[in-house]
């Protein structure tokens, strides 16, 4: 593996930022294939971009000039570009299907496969949730059932 | 006019025409109902520089000054447009069949008398059929696309007949089909016309597959298409089949049991296109396509293109005696059996394609006496029968035309009443189809029977031009006396070793094939005035499809008519009195070889002949009468006589019905094995060698789940693999 | 440090071990759709396995001999790590955004300890500040109540995670590869003490490789502004254009798409 074997020896924290970047990398990549949720997989690119801005840094660091720096601003912008539109998407694929899966947009399958469908999930241990109680003071509110029970997962 | 120079009017010939046909096509929707005049122009242009051709070619041949001249020189011009095709080595020369010359197709054009004669009748009857089809296509939907198919048939007979080449020769028999096979099928949503068109197609492949071998073996023999002897860029002299240089030799040409081959199937192509036993049975079923289409390509000249080619090639046929015999035989038996079949037809048109068929047969028996008094005597018929067919064609579209589109015979009546012009005009084409004197038919069915004559009664036949008042002349004893060995000698001359057909060719073959003549003249007088006093003597009946005025034709019709009708009077009498046309066809390059012109005889008019013929048409002519003058024509009058006769003439001689039995079934039949061969077997086997990749997909198919995630996931690992095995490398 | 722990296992082997760890753990730790005690074993298993992969490839690691900087580095960078593991391997998505904002904590600082101040700087700015916020906005409007069925399992979990670890196995080996030449990290100790010390006053280049560098010089964020709009300005204006339309690009298609999908989202109520 003589890739990198010509370059100038590395200069001292290059290699393990450079380490780090290759971390964050694959585990975004591992997000982005195993997730289903779009916004998580969108959380996953991001951090794929943040593990290359590091070795972007790592390298600019080695080579003594702005290059990395200034692709690294570059990176930043079009990640803010690529925000706005794909979660424009994203949620104009929510107001379709009313789900964030990836798994819901199969049309391009094979004619006669049938849609995957998740298997029978077990039930969730649901422990109710704790929250701290204070003690009363003065009379207690009339509270809307509805708009407590839509916050209790969030 | 004089400033253009022959060879140029030649390629205008064709050219007008083909521009008319295009304009057609191009400002056919613009112009609608005047959609006829780019196409007549152009015919009337071309007919205007092929008079114009005939009369420079006459000056140059001296027609008319020396009278008749034995010795008659050939006259040629031929014009090479451009090279179509040239294969192989062109500077390799040679004469012997040697397969590696060059191949070099030239686009050539010639002239000659022969061609002259008939780019005028080409252009002439169809800027006449041309004007006709104003009136009476006037209305049709297809009107342009009508005159588009006319001109371009008038660019393409015209050049089958200018082409100086086989293989032109072969491409452009090919466009003449083309145009017929469209003009039959011109109302092809009528599926009789479609039907028609169809049988007419297959048929004439036969016949075209004979011209096909044929050009093939003349370039295995011969080694060139060419009909004009070429001159090869080192100055090699290659003699074209019909060149000067093989002309002058009188053994040059091929005998034996190869030449027979070509000739017979050249007599092929010719029976296919020319509607001759026992390829005729196309011609009658064409008569569903327009009337002026039938009148031009079915009557006046596509179908004598299987005499042009027997007359072009005369050289090669004069080597086969055999061949030629049998040229004879089929044309007299062609002849009799169509006479036969036409005395029971009802149909108007179908009687005249029938004489039509008849008429081409007697052309055929002249062009195999192999005398030039026989070719001339068939182009002289081809001429005049061009004429008095298209009148009777045309006639009978008026009546069809008037009729509300009714042709049977026995419906109608009396019509000379309703329609004088037509009927005056159709009087005079049946006049000269039945060969009274002194109408066209009588001098070239006359000429006809004597080129016949003069084999089977070749002593007496010597004798009476002896007794002939043919004083003027410079003819002596020892012409008459080589006419009179002709047929044995010179024949022989050409090719020692003869082919077995050539034992036909024996004086009592000529015997009876003279009196089958005869009797067909006697059946043509019949049959064409039975038509005529079917359809306009009589009282006067008219068919209820004709609405309630049923008139004479619009002048654009009648005027074709008459002018056909003069034609079809004096033509006869004036080219047989001065003789002009045989003189000038002699010095056509085919008829100038020695075989052909060593039978010249001086022109002649045959009194016993001509009695006997006059007879036989009289005869015709008052059987026909009194069966039927002044009837009405739809009652059975003549045909209860002949009894069981009756049903094997009105069923054609059963050829349709053999021809089915023997062709068409067993064709069917392996056609029906092959198609379930087909589907069963190779079908079946395709078919099992379909479903391997449909298993293998139904399992690889599971991959296209449509779910983006995998795509990638399949992207990541296979990106992954290749960088492994590029790690792998590097490491080991 | 720690590879003075284990001083007797080969690199080879500790690369072996660690991406079949890293495997492993993130295959247990990713949603599969178990059951509560289950996913619970599983999940406590997976962290656990996932310490022992990020230990080794610290094992494989280069050192860098001062113990202070190594502690930074170390610190923000477990931070980092540890936070993105956690962000991919989170059934909320909520969670998965408050533990990418943690992530985005750890890469400042190491962008930091690596000499990008103004961009450590930015990416909290940009990211945390703008970006994540607006992930939460969408989460907020689209989220449906509780746990849906797709966050608690996931596409190819093993195949996945596998291919993760072999990348990252890849990767490290080549970036292993480099430390094969000696370091040249003798030179480095006037760079070191003035990144410890946080100040420039100490920024004099003391090698070739740091001459043409000096990050750690008073005014970085004016060279870096003057090198982005000198050498770089026509790409800065491109990049200018390029927002304003990804911001007109947005505001159409969700224009369009709300009249668009909205029969469609009538259609899923209905039954």
């Amino acid at each position: 593996m003589n890739l990198l074997a010509d370059v100038v020896a590395p200069a001292p924290l290059v290699l393990d930022g450079l380490v780090v970047g290759a971390i964050l990398f694959a585990l975004g990549l591992v997000g982005i294939l195993a997730r289903r949720n779009l916004i998580v997989m969108f959380l996953c690119a991001e951090l794929m971009l943040q593990g290359i801005s590091v070795s972007l840094v790592s390298w600019s660091r080695h080579h003594g000039d702005w290059g990395g720096h200034v692709l690294v601003i570059f990176v930043l912008t079009v990640a803010a570009c690529e925000a706005a539109v794909a979660l424009v998407f994203v949620l104009q694929a929510f107001a379709r299907t009313g789900r964030l899966d990836a798994a819901a947009w199969q049309s391009l399958r094979e004619s006669n496969l049938s849609r995957t469908i998740d298997r029978e999930l077990p039930a969730i241990d649901t422990v109710p949730p704790k929250f701290p109680k204070l003690t009363p003071a003065g009379v207690e509110p009339a509270a809307d059932e509805d708009a407590l029970l839509e916050r209790e997962h969030v | 006019m004089n400033d253009i120079s022959p060879s140029t009017l030649l390629a205008l010939v064709p050219l007008l025409p083909l521009v008319g046909a295009i304009l057609t096509v191009a400002l056919g929707r613009v112009l609608g109902s005047r959609a006829h005049l780019p196409a007549i122009a152009g015919i009337a242009a071309a007919f205007v520089v092929a008079v114009m051709l005939l009369s420079g070619m006459a000056r140059e041949v001296g027609v008319g000054s020396t009278g008749h001249d034995h010795a008659a020189k050939p006259v040629e011009m031929v014009t090479t447009l451009w090279q179509w095709a040239g294969i192989g080595d062109a500077a390799a020369p040679g004469d012997g069949n040697s397969a590696a010359k060059a191949f070099a197709i030239p686009v050539a054009l010639r002239l000659d008398p022969l061609t002259a004669t008939l780019l005028v009748i080409i252009t002439g009857v169809g800027l006449l059929v041309a004007i006709y089809s104003i009136g009476y296509m006037h209305g049709d939907p297809g009107y342009p696309r009508f005159f588009a198919l006319v001109s371009a048939f008038v660019f393409s007979m015209s050049m089958l007949v200018a082409a100086s080449n086989f293989l032109l020769v072969y491409v452009f028999w090919e466009a003449v089909g083309a145009c017929s096979y469209l003009l039959i099928g011109f109302w092809f949503t009528k599926p009789e016309a479609a039907k028609a068109a169809k049988k007419a197609f297959l048929v004439n492949r036969i016949g075209d597959f004979g011209l096909a071998v044929a050009t093939f073996l003349l370039w295995m023999t011969y080694g060139t298409l060419n009909f004009h002897d070429t001159t090869l860029a080192d100055g090699t002299l290659v003699p074209g089949i019909l060149g000067a240089t093989r002309l002058a030799d009188a053994s040059a040409y091929v005998g034996g049991a190869v030449g027979t081959a070509i000739c017979l199937l050249f007599l092929l192509a010719a029976c296919g296109k020319s509607a001759q036993l026992p390829l005729h049975v196309w011609l009658p079923d064409a008569m569903e396509g327009p009337t002026p289409a039938s009148s031009l390509i079915h009557a006046a000249t596509m179908v004598t293109a299987g005499i042009y080619l027997v007359a072009r090639t005369a050289p090669l046929f004069e080597a086969c005696p055999g061949a030629l015999t049998l040229v004879s035989i089929v044309g007299a038996t062609t002849a009799l059996v169509a006479a036969l079949i036409g005395t029971v037809q009802n149909d108007l048109k179908r009687v005249l394609a029938y004489s039509t068929i008849s008429q081409l047969g007697y052309m055929f028996a002249a062009l195999g006496t192999g005398t030039l008094l026989g070719f001339t005597a068939a182009i002289f018929h081809l001429v005049t029968h061009a004429f008095f067919k298209a009148l009777l064609f045309m006639g009978a579209g008026s009546v069809m035309h008037a009729m509300g589109g009714v042709i049977d015979m026995r419906r109608f009546g009396g019509l000379r009443r309703v329609m004088p012009i037509t009927a005056a005009t159709f009087l005079v084409g049946a006049l000269a189809l039945a060969g009274v004197a002194p109408f066209a038919g009588f001098f070239s069915k006359d000429e006809i029977l004597a080129s016949l004559h003069s084999r089977g009664w070749p002593d007496a036949h010597g004798e009476h031009h002896d007794a002939a008042p043919a004083g003027g002349h410079a003819a002596t004893g020892a012409t008459f006396h080589l006419a009179s060995v002709t047929p044995d000698a010179a024949q022989f001359a050409g090719g020692a070793r003869g082919s077995a057909l050539d034992a036909l060719n024996t004086p009592a073959t000529w015997r009876i094939l003279f009196w089958m003549s005869l009797v067909t003249a006697a059946l043509t007088a019949f049959y064409t005035f039975r038509a005529v006093f079917m359809t306009f003597t009589g009282p006067t009946r008219v068919p209820d499809e004709a609405g309630h005025h049923a008139h004479e034709s619009p002048p654009s019709m009648t005027i074709p008519l008459a002018i056909l009708a003069a034609l079809s009077a004096v033509s006869g009498w004036w080219l047989f009195s001065t003789h002009s046309l045989a003189s000038f066809l002699a010095s056509t390059p085919s008829f100038t070889a020695p075989a052909v012109a060593s039978t010249a005889t001086p022109p002649a008019f045959h009194w016993d002949l001509a009695i006997q013929g006059t007879l036989a048409a009289a005869i015709g002519i008052v059987v026909a009468a009194l069966g039927h003058l002044g009837r009405r024509s739809d009652g059975p009058q003549m045909e209860r006589f002949l009894g069981p006769l009756e049903t094997l003439f009105a069923n054609r001689f059963f050829f349709d019905q053999i021809y089915s039995a023997l062709i068409v079934k067993p064709l069917e039949m392996v056609a029906t094995l092959a198609a379930m061969i087909d589907r069963h077997l190779i079908d079946g086997l395709v078919d099992t060698i379909a479903r391997i990749p449909v298993a293998l997909g139904s399992v690889v198919r599971h991959l296209q789940s449509g779910l983006v995630q995998r795509y990638a996931l399949a992207g990541v690992i296979g990106t992954l693999l290749i960088v492994l095995a590029l790690v792998a490398r590097a490491m080991g | 440090m720690i590879a003075s722990i284990l001083p007797s296992i080969s690199p080879g082997t500790l690369l072996a071990g660690g991406i079949t760890a890293t495997a492993a753990s993130l295959w247990l730790l990713l949603p599969s759709g178990r059951s509560g005690a289950a996913d619970r074993t599983a999940r406590w298993l997976g962290w656990l396995l996932g310490i022992v992969a990020l230990a080794s490839f610290l094992a494989t690691g280069h050192r860098l001999g001062s113990v202070g900087e190594e502690a930074v580095f170390l610190t923000v960078a477990l931070v980092a790590v540890i936070s993105g593991a956690a962000t991919v391997v989170s059934r909320s998505p909520v969670y998965a955004a408050i533990w990418f904002a943690m992530a985005l904590a750890g890469v400042a600082g190491v962008l930091l300890v690596l000499g990008g101040q103004f961009l450590g700087v930015a990416t909290i700015v940009v990211y945390a500040g703008a970006i994540l916020v607006m992930f939460l906005f969408v989460l907020m409007l689209a989220q449906p109540a509780g746990l849906a069925p797709y966050d608690r399992v996931s596409n190819e979990p093993l195949l996945a995670a596998v291919a993760g670890a072999v990348l990252l196995g890849i990767l490290s080996l080549s970036i292993g590869r480099l430390t094969a030449e000696p370091p040249s990290c003798c030179l480095m100790s006037g760079t070191k003490a003035a990144l410890l010390a946080g100040s420039g006053s100490a920024a004099e280049p003391t090698s070739a490789a740091e001459a043409g560098i000096d990050m750690l010089a008073d005014n970085h964020v004016a060279r870096l502004g003057g090198e982005l709009f000198g050498r770089h300005l026509l790409a800065v204006e491109v990049a200018g254009v390029l927002l304003l339309v990804a911001l007109i690009g947005s505001i159409a298609i969700v224009s369009r798409g709300a009249a668009d999908a909205a029969p469609a989202a009538a259609r899923r109520v209905a039954p």
